[in-house]
Protein backbone atom coordinates (compact mmCIF):
# COMPACT_ATOMS: atom_id res chain seq x y z
CA UNK A 1 0.00 0.00 0.00
CA UNK A 2 2.45 2.48 1.27
CA UNK A 3 4.70 1.57 -2.06
CA UNK A 4 1.44 2.21 -4.15
CA UNK A 5 1.15 5.94 -2.88
CA UNK A 6 5.17 6.34 -3.46
CA UNK A 7 4.44 5.01 -7.03
CA UNK A 8 1.54 6.88 -7.72
CA UNK A 9 2.10 10.43 -6.39
CA UNK A 10 5.37 9.45 -8.51
CA UNK A 11 3.33 9.00 -11.68
CA UNK A 12 0.98 11.69 -11.23
CA UNK A 13 3.17 14.51 -10.85
CA UNK A 14 5.78 13.48 -13.67
CA UNK A 15 2.26 13.52 -15.92
CA UNK A 16 1.38 17.25 -14.63
CA UNK A 17 4.88 18.05 -15.70
CA UNK A 18 6.93 18.50 -11.93
CA UNK A 19 10.26 18.28 -12.70
CA UNK A 20 11.50 14.71 -12.17
CA UNK A 21 13.72 15.34 -9.42
CA UNK A 22 10.93 17.36 -7.44
CA UNK A 23 8.18 14.06 -8.21
CA UNK A 24 11.00 12.13 -6.51
CA UNK A 25 11.11 14.50 -3.45
CA UNK A 26 7.04 14.77 -3.22
CA UNK A 27 6.49 10.72 -4.03
CA UNK A 28 9.31 10.22 -1.63
CA UNK A 29 7.70 13.04 1.33
CA UNK A 30 4.25 11.24 0.78
CA UNK A 31 5.46 7.73 1.36
CA UNK A 32 7.12 9.10 4.78
CA UNK A 33 4.35 10.44 5.73
CA UNK A 34 2.11 7.64 5.41
CA UNK A 35 4.51 5.40 6.77
CA UNK A 36 5.42 7.78 9.90
CA UNK A 37 9.55 8.21 9.39
CA UNK A 38 10.35 11.71 10.42
CA UNK A 39 11.17 14.00 7.37
CA UNK A 40 14.35 14.84 8.86
CA UNK A 41 15.26 11.78 6.95
CA UNK A 42 15.30 13.66 3.32
CA UNK A 43 17.82 16.01 4.06
CA UNK A 44 20.28 12.98 5.27
CA UNK A 45 19.51 10.74 2.61
CA UNK A 46 20.05 13.79 -0.11
CA UNK A 47 23.25 14.54 1.69
CA UNK A 48 24.29 11.23 1.61
CA UNK A 49 23.93 11.02 -2.18
CA UNK A 50 25.13 14.21 -3.35
CA UNK A 51 28.40 13.48 -0.83
CA UNK A 52 30.13 11.13 -3.24
CA UNK A 53 33.74 10.74 -4.29
CA UNK A 54 32.89 9.54 -8.07
CA UNK A 55 30.30 12.34 -8.63
CA UNK A 56 32.63 15.25 -7.76
CA UNK A 57 34.18 14.08 -11.70
CA UNK A 58 30.62 15.66 -13.33
CA UNK A 59 31.01 19.11 -13.20
CA UNK A 60 34.57 18.24 -14.90
CA UNK A 61 33.99 16.76 -17.88
CA UNK A 62 30.68 19.12 -18.21
CA UNK A 63 33.17 21.54 -17.83
CA UNK A 64 35.94 20.26 -20.08
CA UNK A 65 33.55 19.91 -23.05
CA UNK A 66 31.27 23.35 -22.58
CA UNK A 67 34.94 25.04 -22.98
CA UNK A 68 35.68 23.12 -26.26
CA UNK A 69 32.36 23.71 -27.04
CA UNK A 70 33.20 27.05 -27.09
CA UNK A 71 36.34 26.81 -28.49
CA UNK A 72 35.49 26.25 -32.44
CA UNK A 73 36.06 22.35 -32.31
CA UNK A 74 32.85 21.52 -34.13
CA UNK A 75 33.93 22.66 -37.10
CA UNK A 76 37.45 21.36 -36.84
CA UNK A 77 35.83 17.88 -36.21
CA UNK A 78 33.34 17.90 -39.10
CA UNK A 79 36.24 18.64 -41.53
CA UNK A 80 38.17 15.92 -40.45
CA UNK A 81 35.00 13.66 -40.56
CA UNK A 82 34.67 14.97 -43.64
CA UNK A 83 37.81 14.42 -45.43
CA UNK A 84 37.51 10.77 -43.86
CA UNK A 85 34.54 9.68 -44.79
CA UNK A 86 32.69 12.23 -46.87
CA UNK A 87 33.87 10.57 -50.44
CA UNK A 88 31.73 7.49 -50.07
CA UNK A 89 28.43 7.40 -51.14
CA UNK A 90 26.00 9.22 -48.72
CA UNK A 91 29.21 11.06 -47.09
CA UNK A 92 27.47 13.71 -45.33
CA UNK A 93 25.83 11.10 -43.30
CA UNK A 94 28.51 8.84 -42.53
CA UNK A 95 30.60 12.13 -41.45
CA UNK A 96 27.81 13.32 -39.47
CA UNK A 97 28.38 9.90 -37.00
CA UNK A 98 31.89 9.83 -37.73
CA UNK A 99 32.42 13.54 -36.25
CA UNK A 100 29.74 12.33 -33.33
CA UNK A 101 31.72 9.41 -32.40
CA UNK A 102 34.94 12.03 -31.82
CA UNK A 103 32.72 14.62 -30.34
CA UNK A 104 32.13 11.84 -28.07
CA UNK A 105 35.08 11.67 -26.79
CA UNK A 106 35.19 15.42 -25.65
CA UNK A 107 31.53 16.39 -23.99
CA UNK A 108 29.98 12.75 -23.15
CA UNK A 109 26.57 14.05 -23.50
CA UNK A 110 24.10 13.41 -26.17
CA UNK A 111 22.31 16.82 -25.89
CA UNK A 112 25.50 18.78 -26.55
CA UNK A 113 26.52 16.35 -29.45
CA UNK A 114 22.83 16.64 -31.16
CA UNK A 115 22.94 20.84 -30.83
CA UNK A 116 26.27 21.35 -32.16
CA UNK A 117 26.94 18.69 -34.70
CA UNK A 118 23.22 19.54 -36.03
CA UNK A 119 23.28 22.94 -36.35
CA UNK A 120 26.19 22.88 -38.84
CA UNK A 121 25.68 19.23 -40.23
CA UNK A 122 21.83 19.23 -40.95
CA UNK A 123 21.79 22.77 -42.89
CA UNK A 124 24.65 21.18 -44.75
CA UNK A 125 23.23 18.13 -45.29
CA UNK A 126 19.82 19.92 -46.98
CA UNK A 127 22.18 22.65 -48.63
CA UNK A 128 23.75 19.28 -50.67
CA UNK A 129 20.50 18.07 -51.33
CA UNK A 130 20.00 15.50 -48.34
CA UNK A 131 16.41 15.18 -47.33
CA UNK A 132 15.90 17.06 -44.20
CA UNK A 133 14.03 14.47 -42.11
CA UNK A 134 17.07 12.33 -43.11
CA UNK A 135 19.43 14.92 -42.21
CA UNK A 136 17.76 15.11 -38.95
CA UNK A 137 17.17 10.99 -37.82
CA UNK A 138 21.30 10.82 -38.77
CA UNK A 139 22.41 13.24 -36.05
CA UNK A 140 19.76 12.30 -33.59
CA UNK A 141 20.68 8.79 -33.85
CA UNK A 142 24.28 9.57 -33.70
CA UNK A 143 24.28 11.77 -31.20
CA UNK A 144 23.67 8.81 -28.55
CA UNK A 145 27.03 7.30 -29.12
CA UNK A 146 28.36 10.39 -27.17
CA UNK A 147 27.70 9.19 -23.91
CA UNK A 148 28.41 5.91 -24.28
CA UNK A 149 32.15 6.79 -26.04
CA UNK A 150 34.25 7.72 -22.93
CA UNK A 151 34.14 10.15 -21.36
CA UNK A 152 30.36 9.63 -20.01
CA UNK A 153 28.07 11.23 -17.44
CA UNK A 154 25.63 8.28 -16.99
CA UNK A 155 28.88 5.79 -16.75
CA UNK A 156 30.01 8.42 -13.41
CA UNK A 157 26.35 7.35 -12.20
CA UNK A 158 26.86 3.96 -12.43
CA UNK A 159 30.21 4.16 -11.04
CA UNK A 160 28.65 6.34 -7.74
CA UNK A 161 25.60 3.64 -7.66
CA UNK A 162 27.41 0.42 -7.59
CA UNK A 163 30.87 0.84 -6.55
CA UNK A 164 32.62 0.14 -9.98
CA UNK A 165 35.90 2.08 -11.05
CA UNK A 166 34.81 4.91 -13.31
CA UNK A 167 37.87 3.98 -15.31
CA UNK A 168 36.71 0.73 -16.46
CA UNK A 169 33.24 1.74 -17.35
CA UNK A 170 34.48 4.21 -19.27
CA UNK A 171 36.60 1.55 -20.93
CA UNK A 172 33.25 -1.06 -21.15
CA UNK A 173 32.18 1.30 -23.28
CA UNK A 174 34.23 1.91 -25.84
CA UNK A 175 33.91 -0.67 -27.75
CA UNK A 176 29.81 -0.88 -27.98
CA UNK A 177 30.09 2.71 -28.93
CA UNK A 178 32.84 2.34 -31.76
CA UNK A 179 30.35 -0.74 -32.76
CA UNK A 180 26.85 1.83 -32.70
CA UNK A 181 28.95 4.16 -34.41
CA UNK A 182 30.12 2.00 -37.52
CA UNK A 183 26.80 -0.34 -37.67
CA UNK A 184 25.06 3.46 -38.23
CA UNK A 185 27.81 4.56 -40.99
CA UNK A 186 27.11 1.38 -42.64
CA UNK A 187 22.63 2.48 -42.29
CA UNK A 188 23.53 5.37 -43.42
CA UNK A 189 25.65 3.85 -46.73
CA UNK A 190 22.92 1.78 -47.67
CA UNK A 191 20.13 3.92 -47.26
CA UNK A 192 22.63 6.44 -49.41
CA UNK A 193 22.62 3.41 -52.55
CA UNK A 194 19.50 2.85 -52.54
CA UNK A 195 18.05 6.53 -52.01
CA UNK A 196 20.60 7.61 -54.41
CA UNK A 197 21.93 10.31 -52.27
CA UNK A 198 25.08 12.80 -53.65
CA UNK A 199 28.68 11.98 -53.18
CA UNK A 200 31.53 14.59 -53.05
CA UNK A 201 35.20 14.46 -54.20
CA UNK A 202 38.21 12.32 -52.64
CA UNK A 203 39.93 15.89 -50.96
CA UNK A 204 43.54 13.82 -51.15
CA UNK A 205 45.98 12.82 -48.43
CA UNK A 206 46.67 16.56 -48.23
CA UNK A 207 43.43 17.40 -46.95
CA UNK A 208 43.05 14.40 -44.67
CA UNK A 209 46.83 15.53 -42.88
CA UNK A 210 45.35 19.23 -42.83
CA UNK A 211 41.93 18.27 -40.82
CA UNK A 212 43.55 16.07 -38.60
CA UNK A 213 46.26 18.70 -37.43
CA UNK A 214 43.13 21.13 -37.10
CA UNK A 215 41.25 18.88 -35.00
CA UNK A 216 44.36 17.12 -33.39
CA UNK A 217 44.22 19.08 -30.15
CA UNK A 218 40.95 18.90 -29.46
CA UNK A 219 40.77 14.86 -30.23
CA UNK A 220 44.02 14.63 -27.93
CA UNK A 221 41.66 15.56 -25.23
CA UNK A 222 39.63 12.17 -25.01
CA UNK A 223 43.51 10.15 -25.26
CA UNK A 224 44.55 12.47 -22.30
CA UNK A 225 41.40 11.43 -20.14
CA UNK A 226 41.67 7.77 -20.91
CA UNK A 227 45.49 7.77 -19.85
CA UNK A 228 44.60 10.14 -16.75
CA UNK A 229 42.20 7.39 -15.72
CA UNK A 230 44.65 4.18 -16.95
CA UNK A 231 48.03 5.64 -15.49
CA UNK A 232 46.51 5.49 -11.58
CA UNK A 233 48.22 8.73 -11.60
CA UNK A 234 44.70 10.48 -11.48
CA UNK A 235 41.05 9.92 -10.23
CA UNK A 236 38.23 10.68 -12.20
CA UNK A 237 37.70 14.23 -10.54
CA UNK A 238 41.64 15.55 -11.43
CA UNK A 239 41.31 13.66 -14.84
CA UNK A 240 38.13 16.24 -15.24
CA UNK A 241 39.70 19.37 -13.66
CA UNK A 242 43.06 18.79 -15.74
CA UNK A 243 40.51 18.37 -19.17
CA UNK A 244 39.11 21.51 -17.95
CA UNK A 245 42.48 23.09 -18.13
CA UNK A 246 43.09 21.37 -21.28
CA UNK A 247 40.10 22.41 -22.99
CA UNK A 248 40.36 26.14 -21.63
CA UNK A 249 43.90 26.36 -22.82
CA UNK A 250 43.23 24.97 -26.31
CA UNK A 251 39.86 27.03 -26.90
CA UNK A 252 41.86 30.28 -25.95
CA UNK A 253 45.63 29.76 -27.25
CA UNK A 254 45.71 27.20 -29.50
CA UNK A 255 42.68 27.40 -31.59
CA UNK A 256 41.91 31.36 -30.21
CA UNK A 257 38.22 31.11 -30.47
CA UNK A 258 37.33 30.85 -27.07
CA UNK A 259 37.63 34.79 -25.66
CA UNK A 260 38.27 35.22 -21.91
CA UNK A 261 34.99 37.14 -21.22
CA UNK A 262 33.21 33.87 -22.63
CA UNK A 263 34.81 31.66 -19.67
CA UNK A 264 32.39 33.09 -17.01
CA UNK A 265 29.44 32.22 -18.57
CA UNK A 266 30.32 29.15 -19.23
CA UNK A 267 31.63 28.12 -15.82
CA UNK A 268 28.26 29.09 -14.30
CA UNK A 269 26.38 27.71 -17.04
CA UNK A 270 28.47 23.82 -16.54
CA UNK A 271 27.81 24.76 -13.13
CA UNK A 272 24.17 25.01 -13.23
CA UNK A 273 23.89 21.73 -15.57
CA UNK A 274 26.41 19.80 -12.87
CA UNK A 275 23.67 21.19 -10.08
CA UNK A 276 20.77 20.08 -11.68
CA UNK A 277 22.17 16.35 -12.14
CA UNK A 278 22.84 16.74 -8.53
CA UNK A 279 19.67 18.07 -6.90
CA UNK A 280 18.13 14.84 -9.27
CA UNK A 281 20.93 12.58 -7.26
CA UNK A 282 19.84 14.13 -4.55
CA UNK A 283 16.19 13.23 -4.40
CA UNK A 284 16.57 9.81 -6.19
CA UNK A 285 18.83 9.24 -3.15
CA UNK A 286 15.54 9.11 -0.78
CA UNK A 287 13.83 7.45 -3.52
CA UNK A 288 15.78 4.22 -4.31
CA UNK A 289 16.02 4.19 -0.38
CA UNK A 290 12.55 3.51 0.09
CA UNK A 291 12.72 1.04 -2.86
CA UNK A 292 15.44 -0.95 -1.03
CA UNK A 293 14.16 -0.64 1.99
CA UNK A 294 10.57 -2.11 1.10
CA UNK A 295 12.60 -4.77 -0.69
CA UNK A 296 11.36 -3.91 -4.29
CA UNK A 297 14.85 -5.06 -5.51
CA UNK A 298 14.29 -8.37 -4.02
CA UNK A 299 10.53 -8.70 -5.18
CA UNK A 300 11.15 -7.99 -8.58
CA UNK A 301 14.14 -10.49 -8.47
CA UNK A 302 12.19 -13.09 -6.97
CA UNK A 303 8.89 -12.18 -9.49
CA UNK A 304 11.15 -12.81 -12.94
CA UNK A 305 12.73 -15.37 -11.54
CA UNK A 306 10.13 -16.97 -10.65
CA UNK A 307 8.91 -17.38 -14.56
CA UNK A 308 12.56 -18.21 -15.77
CA UNK A 309 16.07 -18.17 -14.54
CA UNK A 310 17.11 -18.38 -18.23
CA UNK A 311 20.34 -15.41 -18.42
CA UNK A 312 19.10 -15.32 -21.88
CA UNK A 313 15.78 -14.46 -21.18
CA UNK A 314 16.49 -12.40 -18.43
CA UNK A 315 18.70 -10.25 -20.32
CA UNK A 316 15.97 -9.92 -23.02
CA UNK A 317 12.91 -9.02 -20.37
CA UNK A 318 15.51 -6.39 -18.89
CA UNK A 319 16.49 -4.43 -22.59
CA UNK A 320 12.92 -4.76 -22.98
CA UNK A 321 11.64 -3.14 -19.65
CA UNK A 322 14.57 -0.30 -20.34
CA UNK A 323 13.64 0.56 -23.62
CA UNK A 324 10.27 1.15 -23.09
CA UNK A 325 11.24 3.43 -19.42
CA UNK A 326 13.84 4.98 -22.00
CA UNK A 327 10.55 6.01 -23.86
CA UNK A 328 9.43 8.37 -21.26
CA UNK A 329 11.62 8.65 -18.49
CA UNK A 330 14.79 11.10 -18.36
CA UNK A 331 18.33 9.27 -18.17
CA UNK A 332 19.66 9.91 -15.31
CA UNK A 333 16.62 9.30 -13.03
CA UNK A 334 16.09 5.79 -14.84
CA UNK A 335 19.34 4.88 -13.99
CA UNK A 336 18.99 6.11 -10.39
CA UNK A 337 16.09 4.67 -9.76
CA UNK A 338 15.95 1.33 -12.07
CA UNK A 339 19.99 0.28 -11.83
CA UNK A 340 20.21 -1.21 -8.17
CA UNK A 341 16.62 -3.14 -8.22
CA UNK A 342 18.07 -4.46 -12.13
CA UNK A 343 21.19 -5.32 -10.76
CA UNK A 344 19.92 -7.28 -8.19
CA UNK A 345 18.69 -9.45 -10.53
CA UNK A 346 21.42 -9.47 -12.88
CA UNK A 347 23.88 -10.71 -10.29
CA UNK A 348 21.37 -13.16 -9.22
CA UNK A 349 21.56 -14.65 -12.93
CA UNK A 350 25.71 -14.39 -13.06
CA UNK A 351 25.92 -11.50 -15.12
CA UNK A 352 28.69 -9.32 -14.65
CA UNK A 353 28.36 -6.09 -13.39
CA UNK A 354 29.75 -4.17 -15.69
CA UNK A 355 28.62 -6.16 -19.26
CA UNK A 356 25.33 -5.02 -17.13
CA UNK A 357 25.89 -1.14 -16.72
CA UNK A 358 27.24 -1.18 -19.54
CA UNK A 359 23.59 -2.83 -21.78
CA UNK A 360 21.59 -0.27 -19.04
CA UNK A 361 23.39 2.56 -20.66
CA UNK A 362 22.85 1.46 -24.13
CA UNK A 363 19.27 1.34 -23.91
CA UNK A 364 19.13 4.58 -21.96
CA UNK A 365 20.68 6.54 -24.64
CA UNK A 366 19.02 4.53 -27.55
CA UNK A 367 15.67 6.32 -25.58
CA UNK A 368 16.91 9.60 -26.29
CA UNK A 369 15.81 9.06 -30.03
CA UNK A 370 12.36 7.20 -29.12
CA UNK A 371 8.70 9.35 -28.92
CA UNK A 372 7.13 10.31 -26.85
CA UNK A 373 10.06 11.52 -25.11
CA UNK A 374 13.39 11.84 -27.22
CA UNK A 375 15.38 15.06 -26.04
CA UNK A 376 18.02 14.47 -29.04
CA UNK A 377 14.65 14.18 -31.31
CA UNK A 378 13.11 17.28 -30.18
CA UNK A 379 16.76 19.05 -30.75
CA UNK A 380 17.17 17.94 -34.02
CA UNK A 381 13.43 17.99 -35.43
CA UNK A 382 13.88 21.73 -34.66
CA UNK A 383 17.18 22.26 -36.03
CA UNK A 384 15.74 21.05 -39.15
CA UNK A 385 12.19 22.57 -39.13
CA UNK A 386 10.26 19.63 -39.34
CA UNK A 387 7.84 18.56 -37.45
CA UNK A 388 8.63 15.16 -35.35
CA UNK A 389 6.83 12.55 -37.33
CA UNK A 390 8.91 12.77 -40.64
CA UNK A 391 12.02 12.66 -38.45
CA UNK A 392 10.62 9.57 -36.21
CA UNK A 393 9.61 7.38 -39.69
CA UNK A 394 13.76 8.68 -40.77
CA UNK A 395 15.24 7.30 -37.70
CA UNK A 396 13.47 4.01 -37.67
CA UNK A 397 16.47 2.56 -39.66
CA UNK A 398 18.60 3.45 -37.21
CA UNK A 399 16.59 2.59 -34.43
CA UNK A 400 17.10 -0.79 -35.24
CA UNK A 401 20.43 -0.86 -35.94
CA UNK A 402 21.06 0.36 -32.58
CA UNK A 403 19.09 -2.43 -31.23
CA UNK A 404 20.91 -4.76 -33.25
CA UNK A 405 23.83 -3.76 -31.41
CA UNK A 406 22.31 -3.24 -28.36
CA UNK A 407 21.18 -7.46 -28.72
CA UNK A 408 25.02 -8.09 -29.55
CA UNK A 409 26.49 -6.34 -26.66
CA UNK A 410 23.61 -8.09 -24.21
CA UNK A 411 25.29 -11.35 -25.57
CA UNK A 412 28.60 -11.39 -26.42
CA UNK A 413 29.79 -10.10 -22.55
CA UNK A 414 33.38 -9.64 -23.96
CA UNK A 415 32.49 -6.47 -25.88
CA UNK A 416 32.21 -4.17 -22.70
CA UNK A 417 34.05 -6.33 -20.35
CA UNK A 418 37.10 -7.51 -22.24
CA UNK A 419 39.01 -3.79 -22.60
CA UNK A 420 38.19 -3.15 -18.90
CA UNK A 421 40.00 -6.56 -17.49
CA UNK A 422 42.68 -6.18 -20.23
CA UNK A 423 43.64 -2.45 -19.43
CA UNK A 424 42.73 -2.29 -15.99
CA UNK A 425 44.85 -4.85 -13.89
CA UNK B 1 9.51 42.05 -7.22
CA UNK B 2 11.42 42.02 -10.70
CA UNK B 3 14.38 43.48 -8.31
CA UNK B 4 14.24 40.52 -5.44
CA UNK B 5 14.76 37.99 -8.46
CA UNK B 6 17.57 39.83 -10.25
CA UNK B 7 19.13 40.19 -6.93
CA UNK B 8 18.60 36.48 -5.79
CA UNK B 9 19.44 35.41 -9.08
CA UNK B 10 22.61 37.57 -9.08
CA UNK B 11 23.24 35.81 -5.84
CA UNK B 12 23.16 32.69 -6.68
CA UNK B 13 25.34 33.17 -9.33
CA UNK B 14 28.18 34.59 -7.78
CA UNK B 15 27.64 31.60 -4.85
CA UNK B 16 27.54 28.66 -7.67
CA UNK B 17 30.51 30.36 -9.55
CA UNK B 18 32.65 30.77 -6.41
CA UNK B 19 31.40 27.28 -5.21
CA UNK B 20 32.84 25.57 -8.80
CA UNK B 21 36.04 27.74 -8.38
CA UNK B 22 36.62 26.28 -4.91
CA UNK B 23 36.19 22.89 -6.46
CA UNK B 24 38.70 23.63 -9.41
CA UNK B 25 41.39 25.18 -7.61
CA UNK B 26 41.26 22.07 -4.96
CA UNK B 27 41.73 19.81 -7.01
CA UNK B 28 44.73 21.25 -8.93
CA UNK B 29 46.14 21.54 -5.49
CA UNK B 30 45.84 18.18 -5.46
CA UNK B 31 47.34 17.54 -8.49
CA UNK B 32 49.98 20.15 -8.30
CA UNK B 33 51.00 18.52 -4.67
CA UNK B 34 51.02 14.98 -5.64
CA UNK B 35 53.09 16.03 -8.12
CA UNK B 36 55.57 17.70 -6.24
CA UNK B 37 55.38 15.75 -3.17
CA UNK B 38 53.13 17.60 -0.95
CA UNK B 39 50.08 16.68 -1.08
CA UNK B 40 47.40 18.28 1.26
CA UNK B 41 45.39 16.57 3.28
CA UNK B 42 42.37 18.29 2.60
CA UNK B 43 41.63 19.44 -0.98
CA UNK B 44 39.30 15.88 -1.35
CA UNK B 45 37.27 17.54 1.51
CA UNK B 46 37.44 20.56 0.09
CA UNK B 47 36.32 19.40 -3.44
CA UNK B 48 33.34 17.62 -1.76
CA UNK B 49 32.02 20.75 -0.16
CA UNK B 50 32.84 23.13 -3.46
CA UNK B 51 30.55 20.23 -5.21
CA UNK B 52 27.68 20.25 -2.18
CA UNK B 53 27.22 24.42 -2.33
CA UNK B 54 27.82 24.28 -6.13
CA UNK B 55 24.04 21.71 -6.09
CA UNK B 56 22.98 24.44 -3.69
CA UNK B 57 23.45 27.30 -5.22
CA UNK B 58 22.56 25.58 -8.27
CA UNK B 59 19.26 23.96 -7.65
CA UNK B 60 16.79 27.55 -8.01
CA UNK B 61 18.90 28.34 -11.41
CA UNK B 62 18.59 24.60 -12.49
CA UNK B 63 14.74 25.16 -12.29
CA UNK B 64 14.59 28.59 -14.15
CA UNK B 65 16.75 27.51 -16.76
CA UNK B 66 15.03 24.39 -16.87
CA UNK B 67 18.06 22.38 -16.33
CA UNK B 68 15.90 20.81 -14.02
CA UNK B 69 13.81 18.39 -17.00
CA UNK B 70 10.91 17.40 -16.83
CA UNK B 71 8.14 15.30 -18.92
CA UNK B 72 6.48 17.99 -20.21
CA UNK B 73 4.47 15.45 -23.66
CA UNK B 74 1.28 15.74 -22.08
CA UNK B 75 0.75 18.79 -20.45
CA UNK B 76 2.23 20.97 -23.05
CA UNK B 77 -0.11 19.42 -25.71
CA UNK B 78 -3.24 20.10 -23.43
CA UNK B 79 -5.65 22.40 -25.25
CA UNK B 80 -5.30 26.13 -23.27
CA UNK B 81 -5.09 27.27 -20.75
CA UNK B 82 -4.19 23.74 -19.04
CA UNK B 83 -0.17 24.34 -19.82
CA UNK B 84 -0.05 27.29 -17.94
CA UNK B 85 -2.54 26.06 -15.07
CA UNK B 86 -0.18 22.68 -14.84
CA UNK B 87 2.85 25.20 -14.84
CA UNK B 88 1.37 26.66 -12.00
CA UNK B 89 0.13 23.77 -10.28
CA UNK B 90 3.69 22.39 -10.74
CA UNK B 91 5.26 25.53 -9.75
CA UNK B 92 3.03 25.27 -6.41
CA UNK B 93 4.06 21.55 -5.44
CA UNK B 94 7.98 22.67 -5.86
CA UNK B 95 6.99 25.58 -3.16
CA UNK B 96 4.93 23.31 -1.20
CA UNK B 97 7.66 20.46 -1.14
CA UNK B 98 10.71 22.64 -0.30
CA UNK B 99 8.47 24.61 2.24
CA UNK B 100 8.05 21.57 3.77
CA UNK B 101 11.59 20.36 3.84
CA UNK B 102 12.80 23.62 4.95
CA UNK B 103 12.43 22.63 8.81
CA UNK B 104 13.84 19.07 8.36
CA UNK B 105 16.93 20.35 6.61
CA UNK B 106 17.53 22.94 9.49
CA UNK B 107 17.36 20.17 11.96
CA UNK B 108 19.86 18.18 9.77
CA UNK B 109 21.99 21.39 9.94
CA UNK B 110 21.72 21.58 13.37
CA UNK B 111 23.07 18.26 14.15
CA UNK B 112 26.45 19.15 12.50
CA UNK B 113 27.11 21.25 15.10
CA UNK B 114 28.62 18.43 17.43
CA UNK B 115 30.36 16.92 14.56
CA UNK B 116 33.75 18.45 12.61
CA UNK B 117 35.56 17.71 9.21
CA UNK B 118 38.14 14.99 9.65
CA UNK B 119 40.97 16.76 8.10
CA UNK B 120 39.70 20.65 7.61
CA UNK B 121 38.13 20.77 11.20
CA UNK B 122 35.31 22.19 9.56
CA UNK B 123 31.87 22.27 11.78
CA UNK B 124 29.81 20.08 10.03
CA UNK B 125 26.61 22.40 10.36
CA UNK B 126 28.49 24.72 7.52
CA UNK B 127 28.51 21.33 5.42
CA UNK B 128 25.14 19.97 5.86
CA UNK B 129 24.05 23.73 5.41
CA UNK B 130 24.43 23.43 1.83
CA UNK B 131 21.32 21.28 1.76
CA UNK B 132 19.30 23.82 3.52
CA UNK B 133 20.36 26.11 0.89
CA UNK B 134 19.28 23.55 -1.59
CA UNK B 135 16.14 24.06 -0.68
CA UNK B 136 16.07 27.59 -0.05
CA UNK B 137 17.24 28.31 -3.29
CA UNK B 138 14.21 26.24 -4.97
CA UNK B 139 11.58 27.46 -2.80
CA UNK B 140 12.64 31.33 -3.35
CA UNK B 141 13.14 30.46 -7.30
CA UNK B 142 9.42 28.39 -7.58
CA UNK B 143 7.83 30.91 -5.28
CA UNK B 144 9.08 33.90 -7.41
CA UNK B 145 8.47 31.74 -10.05
CA UNK B 146 3.89 31.40 -8.72
CA UNK B 147 3.88 35.29 -7.92
CA UNK B 148 4.73 36.13 -11.60
CA UNK B 149 2.69 33.62 -13.19
CA UNK B 150 -0.12 35.33 -10.65
CA UNK B 151 0.63 38.87 -10.55
CA UNK B 152 2.66 39.40 -13.82
CA UNK B 153 1.24 36.83 -16.39
CA UNK B 154 3.78 35.30 -16.94
CA UNK B 155 4.36 31.76 -18.87
CA UNK B 156 5.92 29.67 -16.21
CA UNK B 157 7.99 28.45 -18.56
CA UNK B 158 12.03 27.76 -18.41
CA UNK B 159 14.22 30.83 -19.33
CA UNK B 160 17.81 31.63 -19.52
CA UNK B 161 18.62 34.78 -16.85
CA UNK B 162 19.83 37.38 -18.13
CA UNK B 163 21.56 39.36 -16.32
CA UNK B 164 25.62 38.35 -16.69
CA UNK B 165 27.35 37.30 -13.03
Amino acid sequence: MNVLILLSVFAACLVIGVPIAIALGLSSLAYLFAVGIPFVVMPQKMYAGMDVFVLLSIPGFILAGNLMNGGGITERIIRFANSMVGWIRGGLGLTNVAASMLFGGITGTAVADAASIGSVMIPGMKKAGYPADFSAAITAASSTVGPIIPPSVPMIIVGALSGISVGKMFLAGAIPGILMGLAMMLTAYVIAVRRKFPRQEWLGFKELGRSFVSAFWAISMTGLIIYGLLSGFATPTETAVVASVYAFAVGTFVYRELPIRAVPKILIDSAISSAAILVLVGFANVFAWILVSERIPQAIAASILSITDNRFVIILIINILLLIVGMFMETIAALIILFVPLLTLATAVGIDPIHFATLVVLNLMIGLTTPPVGVCLFICANIARLPLTPVIKAIFPFLLTNIAVLLLVSYIPALSTWLPSVLTK
Amino acid sequence: MQHINLWVTRACRWGVGIAFAVLILAVLVQVIGRTIGVSPVWSEELTRFGLLYLAAFGAGLALVSGDLVNVDVICETLPPPWPRRLRLVSALLVTGLCALLIGPAWKFTSIGVMQTSPALRLRMDFVHASVLILLGSLLIFSLLRVLGMIFNDESGLPSQPEIPS
